[in-house]
């Protein structure tokens, strides 16, 4: 009974995770997406990447975070869509780690292009570090150890 | 299904969907009226240009000279405290995160000038360029950028000032 409990419970909280990483994505693209010059800005202010690089990271990186968005929310292609919102958080949070760790006073970029939002601080870092767990979670959940069929949101299977 | 096919076909569906985000990017930008070249001149003289594209950064060389014949007003566009800390003799204090409040104070020195140079610390310190649109903007013609100019003028021996300290 317990057990039956503890699975629907972890099962609820899964379907949670899963649609809060997509939302998270989608709504991290969009404001990219629309501002392509401003978020070439703020990936040069990162001062990690080579100079000719940093135009087409910026123009890409948002359509990524796109589909990996609604691979989650969807279901399709989940198993992709878990593994890249892993990836780039993973990115993500080591670069501001390091921005952080360097002294660089960025802005963080993460869902906004406009520098009105102030730079990138320790609870920059604390809110990534927590998406990042997420999506560890989700990845273990549906890449590695499968505990049963994920396609949780009704006609969808993983 | 096993978990290391389930991570080979996890892989190669996150190949795809890189691919497929690569793809709708290089798409939508050359749709894109003012679309972004995927190769970017990230280089001072680029970044830091007025709206007509004009470069407005300064050498140390020039700025210093018209430091020493008195015809440019310094603007120090760093936060107050930093300023207060140690800034070039005689800069003006501008800092641009408050640049509405305190710019009738700073506006009577500035109209003396002929020349404006601007400056904040860090190669890519943005402060100083945008204080210097700002200027440019608000009717000042010849504004410039003297980038990472506390750190390149303090390293060659220039002349500094700090609240309470005058010439190091």
């Amino acid at each position: 009974m317990n057990k039956l409990r503890f699975q629907k419970i972890e099962k609820t909280g899964f379907i949670f995770a899963r649609i809060l990483m997509g939302a998270v994505f989608l709504y991290a693209s969009y404001d990219k997406i629309l501002n392509p010059q401003a978020f070439a800005e703020a990936v040069y202010n990162y001062q990690i990447l080579p100079d000719f690089a940093v135009n087409a990271v910026a123009l890409a990186l948002p359509w990524i975070e796109l589909a990996a968005g609604l691979c989650l929310i969807t279901g399709i292609w989940l198993p992709g869509g878990v593994f890249v919102c892993a990836l780039l958080m993973c990115v993500f949070t080591a670069a501001l780690v390091f921005n952080q760790i360097r002294g660089l006073d960025v802005h963080c970029g993460c869902f906004t292009t406009e520098a009105a939002h102030g730079p990138a601080g320790i609870w920059t870092v604390i809110r990534d570090l927590f998406f990042l767990v997420l999506s560890a979670y989700l990845l273990v959940r549906i890449v590695f150890l499968p505990l049963e069929k994920t396609g949780d949101i009704p006609g969808r299977a993983a | 299904m096993g978990a290391k096919n389930k991570t080979i076909k996890a892989a190669r569906q996150a190949l795809g969907l890189i691919v497929l985000g690569c793809i709708l990017a290089a798409c939508t930008n050359l749709l894109r009226q003012n679309s972004l070249p995927f190769a970017g001149d990230w280089s001072a003289d680029s970044r830091l240009s007025d709206d007509s594209g004009q470069s407005m950064v300064i050498g140390l060389a020039e700025a210093s000279r018209m430091y020493a014949e008195d015809t440019a007003v310094f603007v120090d566009a760093r936060p107050k405290d930093q300023y207060d800390q140690g800034y070039i003799r005689g800069a003006v204090s501008l800092p641009w995160q408050q640049v509405h409040e305190r710019f009738m104070e700073a506006a009577d020195r500035l109209e003396t000038a002929e020349t404006i140079i601007c400056y904040c610390d860090g190669e890519n310190c943005e402060l100083s360029h945008d204080l210097a649109l700002f200027l440019a903007d608000m009717g000042f013609e010849d504004t410039r950028v003297l980038v990472n100019g506390w750190t390149v003028w303090k390293e060659a021996g220039l002349p500094t000032q700090s609240r309470n300290t005058d010439n190091e």
